[in-house]
């Protein structure tokens, strides 16, 4: 289920149940800005930043679209791991 | 089928009413407070009105108080709605998954917090002393009513103003 980070609780179960995403990386490399982004998705553009800023983790049908939107496998966007910084080996 | 009323009400929460005045979480909160000193003010009302009631006092008390948490509130709910986005006042179709779980879970507060005003209002009126016989104007029952009325139609929006976190900025405006 989706979890939005607001209150204490909020922000623990969204620590437990973190989501890290790439969607920032992505967006910057294709060029694409977060108005557009959510367009295509059809949702809205403050739902993208708080994506990014891993305060709201999508269901699974957006994360399904939104990989699709960027022609990636899901696991290329979303892991439950913090993605390595660039240039770390 | 959408209705102009529906488009026009969807643009008017994209419009930045009064931004610096829930620019912060801080000020949101301060926002939400102020509604629900609004709403004390009309439950003040009641409590006037039943115990002064019928007398020239208890009527410009009541208005006054009626009119004052109006002035309050009207504003209130107006920047509130636009620093949510409509994620309460807008129909479900018209927001995405987000915003709709953040209005499943303000409606879960607001619901919980009506139900403890409720059991409070059922102690205090079971707590008045007297027997079947007893006078309650009508003024305080219609006050409380509108009290009721207005607690339960506001008490979403503050709710979701009270909890909202701070947007991020919009990457126009960063770039």
């Amino acid at each position: 289920m989706p979890v939005k980070a607001g209150s204490k609780a909020g922000k623990e179960k969204a620590d437990k149940e973190n989501v890290h995403n790439r969607i920032a990386v992505l967006r910057a490399e294709r060029g694409v800005s977060r108005r557009e982004l959510a367009t295509a998705l059809g949702v809205h553009y403050q739902t993208i930043g708080y994506l990014e800023r891993g305060e709201y983790s999508p269901s699974l049908h957006l994360a399904l679209r939104i990989a699709g939107f960027f022609e990636v496998p899901v696991e290329v966007v979303f892991s439950l791991e913090p993605f390595p910084r660039l240039g770390s080996t | 089928m959408r209705t102009r009323w529906t488009e026009a009400q969807k643009e008017a929460t994209e419009k930045d009413v009064l931004p610096s005045w829930h620019a912060t979480r801080k000020r949101r909160r301060v926002l939400a407070g102020a509604g629900g000193a609004a709403i004390a003010m009309v439950w003040s009302g009641t409590v006037v009105s039943w115990n002064l009631a019928p007398s020239d006092t208890a009527m410009y008390w009541t208005i006054s108080l009626l009119v004052l948490a109006v002035l309050i509130a009207l504003p209130v709910i107006t920047v509130l709605n636009a620093a949510t986005r409509g994620t309460v006042s807008l129909a479900e179709r018209d927001l995405d998954e987000r915003q709709v779980a953040e209005r499943l879970r303000a409606h879960a507060v607001a619901h919980r917090a009506m139900l403890v005003l409720l059991a409070v209002v059922v102690v205090a009126v079971l707590g008045v002393p007297g027997d079947r016989g007893t006078f309650i104007p009508m003024a305080a029952i219609v006050m409380g009513v509108v009290s009721l009325f207005l607690t339960h139609l506001l008490m979403p929006v503050l709710v979701a103003g009270w909890r909202q976190p701070d947007p991020p900025p919009d990457d126009e405006e960063t770039a």
